[in-house]
């Protein structure tokens, strides 16, 4: 009976949503482009100059972009998964528990949002360097998930605080072990914002540019700064095909996501 | 509370915290020391580090704050005053874009949709921050989309100016950081109890009220995280302002980038790295005080 | 509940890197191109992206078996940096000029064997026994190039011949300059008649006025695609280096020109060097003795459209790019030009002043 739709009147509905229409346009619009001039004969995207599948052809004999595009997704999901492990750990320690040096944890988990990436990066190299560790893909997985923590906590953080702890003292009084209501009523309920800081952090991983291309060895390029490199040599229309591609796939991939959700549950229509 | 859960509580969270403190102490405060320590040297001749003689003479002589003291001169106080307003201008613009969208994916929106929605989000974001930021170029340039349609539709009859300037920066800027806005504003309002929303419109509040007194306050964690976490990146962005605004400021991110880069003045770039973190924890730390003396949550 | 959607994350991340592995399968070739390699038949080459003749080390890996990975750099300041860190694992990076003096001096590369190198004979003598490295122990040129002017005929009246264009009030919002430092000096002092590797506190504030000056007139900076931004008609002057200007040049000739400034401009040679702690010296050795045969080396200069320090290698170069003027200038054009140099100390007066110029 309480269908969320109702929270509102009609007219308050309809402006909502055209406002989250047109926010939706303006985040699109560039990509529209994007994908528009991966299909353009010229060189440049200054001009329009015909539909082709040319630079989508080349692509897949550029041996750079795709190293890049492998080394990106080893780092994404490699970074992503430990730092949503340990943000998470770090969130409920700082939502459930009091104890000595929490001030002092709360402060080492603003560090890495709080500094500037040039600095990051920097501090980066040279500590491996006094520490003689090699440059490699693991260097840039090790940067990766060291500032992807924080944003993973800070979410997490957000998500457990004003919770209904009845739940989990319910299940603790109907005999339930600390583990067990942990994992079967305390997780599924931060659920969204586990997924919600993955999706975070995943997307500042393929995305880094700064730290990345201080950290970065040999053989380490990912797909920012091989972008980077190619957009100072000139706009190729190679770029966007590489860009529409990855849109493709994680498109594809939210959509099976959405897919497999599509299991009704009765308590997720009551909310 | 059980007593025997607080008596277990430091333990588990230690536990819980390991990880977290042994990555961010090896890969964030080690090499920050160092670099605290390069900022109390002098830059050599080619870069690099200048050999002190005397080290006991150097410090007594204060001569390891001189980096610190040239960064409070006038030219640089500038620097910090237009990255601290354009920071601010874009998170009071992310906030206001960010919350309506995020009410709708949060409550509006059929639930079966609110992933689909929220994915939507973030799926531009897995394109590259640099292809992006050029495709806006393409738009907003004098030969670019928006003005080859008003041209070409005689709405105009000389180009708009929409690039190389501040407006072009604060769209780039906005545009980037929304989704850090919007996803935690959503993980907030997504646990808004709506029962009390009814309960304020049953006890007579108008919308715009209950609004500002239950939906806010309700969802402030959220707000709070998304103000974090797209003001401090922004005080030390500068790849934005320099392709989407020619190159032509020079923000904190700028200035620290030059002395790494072509100044070569590792300490110099240091101390002012330094000072925007202090500044950034000042104004975190006033804010915790701000929130305890309200009981209200902080942030972590 | 809790199974669902921890089993779409599962499924989600599984479909990652299943494609990672997929693309890491097939597009594991082409950076690392040549067949199956020991363990030191491998090169690691870190250069500018603008200089890959991919065909060229394709070539060279079929040749001699041995494996060859690059990455690549738009400036200068992240080789002193990878090299200064000590871990980074690159067995050639090309410098420019200054650059080399800087690493030099500070141990980070090591003696070039000379008796391996035979094709260094074929070296334009011009740009040896430079000062950042007198008898070439640490480098060899590989490419060279001036900074000079793109100005649209079109729009741009007057002679064109010197830096006028850049200054002129007449271009307000028209204009175009590169987002470096030295270079915007250097076109500010050479304008002046001084030289660009100046030092005097009186002479640098001169040119630091004028540059302020001209901020006003000036559309954007910009080190990156600048020709783009010329051919796409945001701006009709453009500061810029001479192989990516000529190449907006020669697909429209009576549109564009490149101007080299009768001021005199910058000239600069990027070198090969080799980092101090580099291991794979024989596969080393042999990249850059190929590079130095002719043929090869016209190949190279084919595909990037910028001049080699290479004499012999002008018999295989194609005409239309020995022809242009902006890639070879005559000989008379360059007698005012000057390499950059590093200014030591005075680094810090031009940053200030730098920052001040871009802090209005």
């Amino acid at each position: 009976m309480t269908g969320r739709g109702d929270a509102r009147g009609a007219k308050g509905s309809l402006l909502l949503r055209s406002h989250a229409g047109l926010v939706y346009l303006f985040l699109y619009a560039p990509i529209g482009i994007l994908v528009l001039f991966s299909f353009n004969q010229g060189r440049q995207t200054a001009s329009w100059e015909g539909l082709t599948l040319a630079w989508y052809r080349s692509l897949f004999s550029n041996g750079l972009v795709l190293g890049a595009m492998r080394n990106s997704l080893v780092v994404g999901v490699a970074s992503t998964a430990v730092a949503t492990l340990f943000g998470t750990l770090a969130a409920l320690a700082l939502g459930r528990y009091e104890f000595r040096g929490k001030g002092f944890t709360r402060n080492l988990l603003y560090l890495p949002i709080i500094i500037p990436e040039i600095v990051v990066g920097a501090a980066l190299v040279a500590f491996f360097g006094v520490a003689g560790v090699r440059l490699s893909l693991a260097t840039v997985i090790a940067a990766h998930v060291a500032f992807s923590i924080s944003y993973v906590a800070i979410v997490v953080r957000a998500r457990l605080s004003g919770f209904d702890r009845s739940l989990e003292e319910a299940a603790l009084d109907l005999g339930a072990r600390p583990l067990a209501t942990f994992w079967r009523v305390t997780l599924p309920l931060i659920q969204p914002g586990i997924v919600a800081g993955a999706l975070l952090v995943f997307t500042i991983s393929i995305d880094d540019y700064v730290i990345t291309s201080f950290v970065a060895g040999v053989g380490a390029t990912t797909l920012p700064l091989q972008i980077y490199s190619m957009l100072k040599v000139g706009v190729t229309p190679e770029v966007n095909a590489v860009s529409t591609l990855l849109l493709a796939v994680t498109v594809a991939l939210i959509v099976i996501a959405q897919r497999l959700q599509q299991v009704p549950v009765e308590q997720e229509a009551n909310r | 509370m059980k007593s025997g859960q607080a008596a277990k509580g430091g333990r588990t969270a230690y536990g819980l915290l390991l990880p977290t403190w042994l990555t961010l102490g090896l890969l964030f405060l080690l090499p920050l020391t160092v670099l605290l320590v390069i900022s109390f040297g002098q830059r050599g001749t080619y870069g690099g580090l200048r050999p002190i003689g005397d080290l006991g003479h150097y410090l007594a002589a204060g001569a390891f704050l001189a980096n610190y003291q040239r960064s409070l001169e006038p030219i640089y106080l500038q620097i910090y005053w237009r990255s601290l307003w354009m920071a601010v201008l874009t998170t009071a613009l992310c906030l206001a874009i960010s919350y309506p969208v995020a009410y709708y994916v949060a409550v509006s929106a059929p639930v079966r949709r609110r992933n689909l929605l929220l994915g939507l989000v973030v799926v531009p974001f897995w394109t590259s921050f640099l292809v992006r930021t050029y495709a806006w170029m393409f738009i907003l340039r004098t030969e670019g989309l928006i003005n080859h349609l008003l041209l070409g539709s005689g709405l105009i009859s000389q180009p708009l100016e929409l690039l190389y300037n501040n407006a072009a920066v604060m769209i780039g800027l906005v545009y980037g950081e929304l989704p850090f806005m919007i996803l935690p504003l959503y993980a907030s309002l997504e646990k808004l109890d709506l029962s009390l929303l009814e309960a304020s419109a049953d006890l007579g509040a108008g919308r715009a009220s209950t609004f500002r007194r239950v939906t806010v306050p309700m969802t402030m964690p959220g707000i709070v995280a998304g103000i974090i976490l797209v003001f401090v990146p922004s005080l030390g962005q500068f790849i934005v302002s320099d392709l989407l605004g020619g190159a032509k400021t020079i923000l904190a991110g700028n200035l620290i980038q030059n002395q790494f880069a072509v100044a070569r003045n590792k300490p110099f770039g240091s101390a002012v790295a330094f000072e925007l973190v202090v500044g950034v924890l000042l104004l975190l730390f006033a804010y915790a005080v701000y929130t305890r003396r309200r009981g209200e949550e902080v942030l972590l | 509940m809790k199974g669902r959607l921890g089993g779409v994350l599962a499924v989600a991340l599984a479909v990652a890197l299943g494609v990672a592995l997929t693309l890491a399968a097939c597009g594991g070739q082409g950076r690392q191109a040549g067949g199956g390699p020991a363990a030191d038949k491998r090169l690691n080459i870190y250069i500018w992206s603008a200089y890959v003749p991919k065909e060229v080390i394709d070539d060279f890996s079929r040749r001699t078996g041995i494996a060859v990975s690059y990455d690549t750099y738009d400036s200068n300041e992240p080789v002193l940096e990878k090299l200064q860190s000590g871990v980074a694992d690159y067995d050639i990076v090309v410098p420019s000029d200054y650059m080399v003096r800087i690493l030099i001096s500070q141990h980070l590369l090591q003696k070039l064997d000379q008796a391996r190198l035979p094709n260094a004979k074929n070296l334009d003598p011009r740009f040896l026994n430079r000062p950042y490295d007198p008898h070439n122990a640490y480098s060899l040129p590989y490419v060279w190039g001036t900074t000079g002017v793109g100005i649209n005929k079109q729009k741009v009246k007057g002679r064109l011949d010197s830096f006028a264009p850049l200054f002129d009030p007449a271009n307000k919002g028209r204009i175009l300059m590169l987002d470096d430092m030295r270079e915007c000096f250097a076109a500010a002092l050479k304008y002046r008649g001084h030289s660009l590797n100046s030092t005097d506190p009186a002479v640098l504030k001169e040119a630091a006025d004028l540059l302020k000056r001209q901020k006003a007139l000036v559309k954007t900076y910009n080190s990156g695609d600048y020709e783009n931004i010329l051919a796409a008609g945001d701006v009709d002057v453009a500061h810029g280096y001479n192989g990516q200007l000529a190449k907006v040049v020669a697909k429209d000739p009576r549109k564009f020109a490149y101007v080299l400034p009768k001021e005199g401009a910058t000239i600069w040679v990027d070198n090969v060097c080799v980092p101090a702690r580099a291991r794979h010296l024989d596969a080393i050795w042999a990249f850059l003795n190929y590079i130095m045969e002719p043929e090869v080396n016209a190949k190279i200069v084919n595909a990037i459209s910028y001049a080699s320090a290479n004499l012999p290698a002008r018999n295989f170069i194609k005409p239309e790019i020995l022809a242009d003027r902006a890639i070879y200038p005559a000989t008379e054009a360059l007698a005012r030009c000057e390499f950059l140099e590093d200014v030591g100390e005075a680094t810090t007066l031009y940053d200030q002043y730098w920052t001040e110029i871009k802090a209005q």
